[in-house]
């Protein structure tokens, strides 16, 4: 027999899970306001809901001549690259000698649902690279894609190369129709134009929770056991909480956008196979900057296979992979992270100074 | 803030659950029979428990225990199982079985005759409904009506017959004064049937993918007893229970058929709030009020007219740039180089534009012109799509 559970035993362990559960409650009460986003930062440019933020340089450090841009995807919230004091990208990013910017997207409302990718790619962040260069007197600015971000940073620099100095693209999208990429493979039959259409902007809401089920017995079951076993602890406790605000804080998607990048990307997989128009033709043979590709290596939401198959698809030459061994939101904020992705940015970056 | 009131709750509902829990040990470890119990009891308590104390809770952090508890009310109903069917012997194996069997009659009772589980049943399946739970909550925000209608379609619904009925009764061609009104509503009620079909197909499969999972929970179980590993908490089934269901998840959800059937579930939900919107506008419109059509006509020529406007505004910028470039050539004083050598250097009109930041606007107007463009063809796109 391999079940040693005696009744009395799993009374107890209820017991203890009880118990736990009570000293959450109290702690939960100390734990006070949920802050995200840690690094001190100056909004340099607004223009409707977007803010571009640059982050104050340490005292102690004199940053490169050309400034970094963050370019994060619109269906989340950008400050999980800053989250807390010690799982900060942003902060790793400085400490390497980074002058980092960053691109807040903010809540696109129903007015915004006309917005397009070439309103996101040609006008959005044109003109704040635009800003970025006057303001730093410099011809190009190196650009750090995530995720969707970075698909649309790989598409501003094969539209726009003659103002991208290095480009690097952090677990991006590029091949949308790997075999394991859930995502794809279940949206392939929806109708998007009925959806659009019907819905306007996109429910944030919908898109989280088709995330959480990528996984749902442990991303809306186990997480949550799993919580039980740091309730005592009110840092980890309110660690938990802060993740977990990041993970719902979900901005609505506009309409117009939502649809091009469904169709022309996981439907129709363009980017990798041509057809892809952005207010131009965009082709991957126009990124000739040199080019550092990051992807993690259990990433259930972006396969590794769907961001190695930039490899040999752009026109640089100078083309780098760095794979990093965690999940999707690990590379941001792991210890392991922390302590390899920035630095490892930052030093490919000073070498292309 | 939790004050001394809610620390009294909780310390008064860990001792009352402290002394009910050791009689049922004391009873359990001298092998007796525990009882008849209300059903459900920890699970129960735990609920009234939260109740008392989450209005004192502070509101971050609310959700996530919300969470928490909606997953302790299954754990605690696992829990109860179990005690209550080992009967205070030692043959968990046997008991767990007797979940497996129970586990898999129910989903097969549910989807043949459209049993619901018994209410000791319903917690376990808590566990098992979390893919089906998420669309429930989806469809539910996306719906105008209050509550989840769809709670009203049976399995028995999807039966051939019955449907066939129901669709020649809608296929009645409308008449009279509110003939346009009818015709609406026999859509409407046809687009209905339609996405609770889709939701029963939907459920069936994962009523076929509970089965599967529960057999592989148990062989998952024969191997681990192979290798001798013993399982020693609920704890340690449940996370073997995550991973085996995870797993059989992943690959049921990566099949051709999950794909058809998610298309169509999400397809036919749409084609609902579609002609919900539609009759809704009808409305508005004999009221004279603004329709969704309309104002979503008002913002496409909005943003093509902010569009129209910033490429104009970045035209204005360079045609300035350039005229601030060639003022500072006719400014500056000639050189007193030869005037060979003046006549033989290139004109600087780009380091004069530098100076000024305007370096990139002065990228020159074809561009801009070139992306307006193209700007216009993917507004004219989406414009199209809408009709």
């Amino acid at each position: 027999m391999n079940f040693d559970m005696r009744p009395d035993a799993v009374m107890q362990e209820l017991m203890g899970y009880s118990q736990k559960l009570a000293h959450g409650v109290r702690n939960l009460s100390e734990v006070g306001e949920i802050s995200s986003g840690v690094s001190p930062k100056t909004p340099v440019y607004s223009e409707d809901k977007l803010t571009l933020y640059r982050f104050d340089p340490p005292k102690d450090k004199i940053p490169g001549r050309t400034p970094l841009l963050i370019v994060y995807a619109l269906v989340n919230r950008p400050y999980m690259t800053d989250i807390q004091e010690n799982r900060s990208t942003v902060k790793g990013l400085m400490d390497a000698g980074q002058d980092v910017y960053l691109i807040d997207w903010g809540y696109p409302d129903r007015a915004d649902r006309y917005l397009t990718l070439d309103d996101y790619i040609n006008g959005y962040i044109d003109r704040c690279v635009d800003v970025m260069c006057q303001r730093h007197k410099v011809d190009k600015i190196n650009i750090l894609g995530i995720c969707q971000g970075g698909t649309m940073s790989l598409c501003y620099a094969a539209l726009h190369p003659d103002k991208v100095k290095n480009l690097v693209t952090m677990v991006t999208p590029v091949d949308f129709q790997t075999p394991d990429n859930m995502l794809s493979h279940w949206v392939q039959q929806v109708d998007i134009d009925m959806l659009v259409d019907t819905l306007g902007n996109v429910p944030g809401e919908m898109l989280n929770w088709t995330f959480l089920n990528l996984k749902p017995y442990q991303l809306m079951g186990q997480k949550y056991l799993g919580l039980l076993d740091t309730l005592d602890d009110p840092d980890a406790l309110k660690n938990f909480l802060r993740m977990e605000k990041w993970i719902f804080d979900s901005p609505d998607q506009a309409g117009e956008t939502f649809r091009q990048f469904i169709k022309d990307f996981y439907q129709g997989n363009k980017l990798l196979k041509g057809g892809l128009e952005i207010g131009a033709p965009v082709s991957l043979k126009n990124v000739t900057m040199p080019v550092l590709n990051i992807y993690a290596e259990q990433d259930h939401l972006v396969p590794p296979d769907a961001s190695r198959a930039l490899r040999g698809q752009v026109g640089s030459r100078d083309y780098t992979e760095l794979s990093f061994p965690g999940g999707h939101i690990g590379i941001y904020v792991s210890g392991k992270a922390q302590k390899t992705v920035p630095p490892a940015i930052g030093k490919w970056l000073d070498e292309r100074a | 803030m939790v004050g001394d009131s809610s620390k009294n709750w909780m310390d008064d509902w860990l001792s009352a659950q402290q002394s009910y829990w050791k009689s049922w040990a004391d009873l359990t470890q001298r092998g007796m029979q525990a009882p008849a119990a209300p059903r459900n009891p920890w699970a129960e308590g735990i609920d009234q428990w939260w109740r008392a104390v989450a209005p004192m809770t502070p509101p971050a952090g609310r959700d996530v225990f919300d969470k928490l508890m909606d997953l302790s009310r299954g754990y605690f109903s696992m829990a109860e199982r179990y005690v209550a069917d080992s009967g205070g012997a030692e043959k968990g194996m046997d008991v767990i079985n007797g979940w497996f069997e129970n586990m898999q009659q129910t989903w097969t009772d549910w989807m043949h005759g459209g049993m619901h589980p018994d209410d000791r049943m319903k917690g376990l399946m808590t566990f098992w409904d979390l893919p089906l739970d998420t669309w429930n909550r989806l469809s539910a925000s996306l719906m105008p009506m209050p509550g989840d209608f769809t709670q009203a379609f049976h399995p028995e619904g999807a039966q051939a017959g019955l449907r066939g009925q129901v669709n020649r009764f809608l296929s009645i061609p409308a008449v009279g004064y509110t003939r346009e009104s009818q015709e609406q509503y026999q859509r409407l009620a046809q687009l209905m049937m339609d996405y609770g079909n889709a939701l029963q197909a939907y459920q069936m499969a994962f009523g076929t993918l509970a089965v599967q999972t529960t057999q592989d929970f148990q062989a998952a179980i024969r191997d681990n007893a192979k290798e001798g590993k013993t399982f020693t908490s609920l704890r340690e089934v449940y996370d073997q229970w995550v991973e085996v269901s995870e797993a059989a998840y992943a690959r049921f959800v990566m099949t051709r058929d999950y794909q058809e059937l998610y298309g169509r579930l999400v397809n036919t939900l749409i084609a609902v709030k579609h002609q919900m919107a539609r009759m809704v506008d009808q409305g508005l419109e004999a009221l004279h009020m603004p329709t969704h059509a309309e104002i979503s006509t008002l913002q496409c020529r909005q943003q093509e007219l902010r569009r129209e406007n910033l490429r104009l505004r970045k035209e204005i910028q360079d045609i300035h740039a350039q005229l601030e470039a060639m003022r500072q050539r006719a400014i500056q004083p000639e050189p007193e180089a030869p005037a060979k050598a003046a006549m033989a250097r290139p004109a600087p009109a780009k380091s004069a534009a530098k100076p000024s930041g305007k370096s990139m606007s002065a990228r020159a107007p074809v561009k801009s012109a070139a992306k307006a463009a193209g700007t216009k063809t993917t507004a004219n796109k989406a414009g199209g799509g809408r009709k």
